[in-house]
């Protein structure tokens, strides 16, 4: 690839800063990032929590290892995903965390012909099982899930999350870029379509929602003609209110753009 | 000798007596407490009788000027009005712009006090020959514009006037005091003023006053100026407050009949955005000013209206009513009466809902009729029929009608909330708790916070807390130099700035970690008064609807404001404000305070 995949760009973000975003959006407690010992990083959220894998080259059972430790006691199910998944939805994260929050200890989506550990969701009490699976050098996920309780969601069962199956009909959430050809690939492919919305002064002209491609918040700004900035706020499907442009949007979003100026 | 911009001294007029005499103001004092809303929360503790009844004669009404009215900054041309509320029991200020303010200051006084009550309805005269009382009986029941109309008109050239209306003849706990076409509207100073049977107050300017540095306030006005005109004034000058409507009904902030929604699917028929198309007519200034927030809009019968976020919120949709001739009609007639918007939308929105729970025999009153509203507002305004029991307001009116209407009344210390629902501004949630004055969007703009885009808006905590504490502030200080909250995002540094403005006016070497300490000086004396004045902890607490009735959003996500979240936040207000767990100060806070007669722990 040339480029560490973390730091690839994907319409004017990062693939990390990227899915850091995206899970963020979904989840109430720490966003944490697994990286290799010295591993450099792209920019991300100040919020996000950084660990190192006490290895280096020991697979997904050690970085889930890692991950998973790195949030006991703060959280009851974490979703795990690889850094690599540039369609990721919220509204995918969302259903696969809700296997294991009904009570599966591992949620795993079977998608586009493969099961996707690395985009599914865990038990955080799991952390000492794959510590132990590494210790004993048996590094593969297929050890985990023999020794819990997993709910394996093909895609009927994902697709019947209407949600999901409005927002995300191909399931390309699990699609990751393996090599510089699917990276072309993901690239050739446009922003999601989102709905902006300008408020107020901000309007000037544009009232009411409008269509357009953009992969972050920036990216909407940018096609409303606004900057965010002491007196420009956007809020993300009416709900957090932000300036960080590199916020990531997907399809279906909508995005207000608001004065900051309040009072009144 | 007198700081600039100050002359030193406070009128006290009894009113009953027919007497008067001025009251020295120490230069440590004024640096201690600058003017406006903090000089009148001192007036307030040194001539207020502990334990008064806010609308008994004894019972003192302020309205206080501040060193920069009568320069050329920006927006300076403002006064506070203080009392002891007769909604709240607490100390109360409300401010407001005009004409009124310059005149006010130039009779020669830093505040006039009134205390006493006239045996028959009277106007106070206030010139260059003192004060003296008129009779007003022809002026009796008139709307307050027509009696500023008839006033100026009997007087002649210079005077300015502000009066009241029939609500504040008639002791409504929210009435107002009008000027201008402006208003001190929270907290029932029209009923102080009433109580007193003084229908209005006239000043003429006598005197002059002199800036300590003239040209050093001449380049900082130029500047301010400038400032004015640019991107953090464009929504007041563009559309006016009522841009916030649309924009919070977008992020589920827009509290809807009575706090039971905050979206209200017709928000779009009152918006900003629609109404100034429409209807638009004119945009006006205050005296003094260059934004010009005030956008005028047509209403039915060939009336014009100043529109504001509050007044529509109010009542539209905190009632329901989504009709904007009617929301108009019934923002008229609350100038007419001398009705506080806010707190009349609010307790006919309670209203409304015991209605149609059954609690009140009012089955006329229904969320979304807008004849109802505007009976409503009659009634109270006249204090008659169901009137006579909102009259009281939200909080009065619950504890007599029982039946577990007070769990959504909708108060804080008995003044009405604002339009910023509180489970989706959970800074807010806080500043609207434990502001001395109520709930309330001007002494408190922590919303500001929520907005930012620096914090969860719907997971209030120690973040939250600071945030709240410092537009608390920044509000203490900007209500008592005072300059307009809307002139507060062109300012980069705002307390050394401000405390720079201060300096040029005054002479004082203030710098900006002075005028923070004053800030939180006026934070604090106002919360000492409330202490003597009966306050308890309880006091400092959001309805029970808020803290029990989640909002389900759009997004998906759940908007809840727990009790516990909530104390969470106002344990550590308080801790953070250097008051024990009980909201009580130290007693070793209270010398700098420069106070007497106050009740310590």
């Amino acid at each position: 690839m040339g480029t560490p995949k973390a730091a690839l760009e994907w319409h004017g973000s990062t693939l990390l800063r990227r899915t850091v975003g995206i899970l963020a959006r979904v989840t109430d407690g720490p966003v944490v990032v697994v990286r290799a010992p010295g591993q450099e990083l792209p920019a991300l959220p100040p919020q996000t929590e950084i660990v190192e894998d006490p290895r280096e080259g020991l697979g997904p059972v050690q970085g889930l290892a890692a991950g998973l430790a790195a949030v006991a006691g703060r959280a009851e199910v974490a979703f795990v995903s690889s850094t690599d998944m540039p369609f990721l939805h919220p509204a995918f994260v969302r259903r696969v965390l809700r296997a294991a929050q009904e009570g599966a200890d591992v949620g795993l989506p079977v998608a586009r012909g493969y099961p996707q550990p690395l985009a599914a969701s865990y038990r955080v009490t799991l952390a000492p099982v794959a510590a132990k699976l590494v210790a004993d050098e048996r590094l593969r996920p297929a050890f985990l899930f023999e020794q819990c309780a997993v709910d394996r969601l093909d895609e009927a069962a994902l697709r019947a999350d209407p949600v999901l199956a409005a927002l995300d009909p191909g399931l390309d959430s699990v699609v990751n870029v393996n090599e510089p050809a699917d990276y072309q690939a993901a690239r050739a492919r446009p922003a999601p379509e989102v709905t902006i919305q300008r408020f107020g002064p901000l309007a000037n002209g544009h009232r009411g929602p409008e269509q357009v491609l953009a992969a972050t918040v920036a990216g909407a700004a940018d096609a409303a003609g606004l900057t965010l900035d002491a007196h420009v706020v956007a809020a993300l499907n009416g709900d957090q209110i932000t300036r960080d442009g590199e916020t990531p949007l997907a399809a279906g979003d909508s995005v207000f753009f608001l004065s900051a100026d309040a009072g009144g | 000798m007198t700081a600039g911009g100050y002359f030193g001294r406070a009128l006290v007029v009894d009113v009953g007596a027919g007497t008067a005499h001025t009251l020295p103001l120490p230069d440590d004092v004024l640096r201690a407490y600058i003017g406006g809303a903090g000089l009148g929360a001192w007036l307030m503790h040194r001539l207020g009788p502990p334990g008064v009844d806010p609308l008994a004669p004894a019972a003192p009404l302020a309205f206080v000027f501040s060193p920069l009215v009568g320069t050329p900054l920006t927006t300076s041309a403002k006064f506070a009005v203080v009392a002891k509320s007769p909604l709240t029991g607490m100390l109360n200020d409300a401010l407001s712009s005009s004409q009124f303010a310059i005149a006010g200051k130039l009779t020669g006084h830093d505040a006039i006090v009134m205390h006493g009550a006239c045996v028959r309805p009277s106007v106070l005269l206030v010139d260059a020959g003192g004060a003296r009382l008129a009779d007003a009986a022809d002026l009796g029941g008139l709307p307050a514009a027509e009696a500023e109309t008839r006033l100026r008109e009997r007087l002649g050239k210079g005077w300015r006037v502000a009066a009241i209306g029939p609500a504040g003849e008639r002791g409504v706990r929210y009435a107002t005091i009008s000027h201008d076409g402006r208003h001190a509207g929270r907290g029932g100073l029209g009923a102080v003023m009433g109580a007193k049977r003084i229908k209005a107050i006239a000043v003429r300017a006598a005197t002059k006053v002199a800036s300590a540095h003239p040209e050093t306030v001449l380049g900082a006005a130029r500047d301010l100026r400038e400032r004015s005109f640019g991107p953090a004034t464009a929504k007041y000058r563009e559309l006016g407050t009522l841009a916030n409507l649309l924009a919070f009904n977008a992020i589920s902030t827009l509290p809807t009949r009575n706090f039971q929604a905050a979206t209200f699917a017709e928000a779009p028929r009152l918006a900003a955005e629609d109404l100034a198309e429409m209807r638009r007519v004119a945009r006006n200034s205050c005296a003094s000013c260059t934004i010009g927030c005030e956008h005028i809009y047509s209403a039915r019968g060939g009336k014009t209206m100043r529109v504001e976020y509050e007044n529509v919120f109010a009542l539209g949709p905190m009632c329901g009513v989504s009709d904007p001739d009617a929301v108009l009609a019934a923002s008229a007639r609350c100038d007419e009466l001398g009705l506080d918007t806010i707190s009349a939308g609010g307790t006919v929105a309670w209203a409304m809902e015991c209605a149609e729970r059954g609690l009140i025999d009012a089955p006329w009153l229904r969320f979304g009729d807008a004849d109802a509203l505007l009976r409503a507002l009659d009634e109270i305004g006249e204090r008659r029929g169901l009137g006579e029991l909102l009259a009281e307001g939200s909080r009065r009116a619950a504890e007599r009608v029982g039946g577990g209407s007070a769990a959504f009344a909708p108060h804080v210390k008995g003044l009405e909330m604002p339009g910023y629902e509180p489970r989706t501004l959970q800074a807010m949630a806080l500043g609207l708790a434990v502001n001395a004055r109520g709930a309330d969007h001007n002494r408190s703009g922590a919303y500001e916070a929520d907005l930012s885009g620096e914090h969860d808006r719907l997971a209030g905590g120690e973040a939250h807390v600071a945030a709240a504490i410092e537009t608390e502030d920044r509000a203490a200080a900007m209500d008592s130099l005072i300059l307009c909250k809307f002139l507060r995002g062109v300012f980069t540094d705002p307390f050394t700035e401000w405390a720079a403005l201060l300096s040029a006016v005054t002479g004082w070497d203030m710098d900006g970690a002075e005028l923070r300490r004053t800030a939180r000086r006026i934070v604090l004396a106002k919360r000492v008064f409330n202490i003597r004045e009966g306050w308890q902890p309880g006091d400092d607490w959001l309805p029970e609807r808020l803290l029990s009735e989640p909002l389900q959003l759009g997004s998906g996500r759940v908007a809840a404001l727990t009790p516990e979240r909530l104390r969470g936040m106002i344990d550590g207000y308080y801790a953070a404000r250097g008051l024990d767990e009980s909201g009580r100060p130290d007693p070793a806070d209270l010398p700098d305070l420069q106070l007497d007669n106050v009740v310590a722990r």
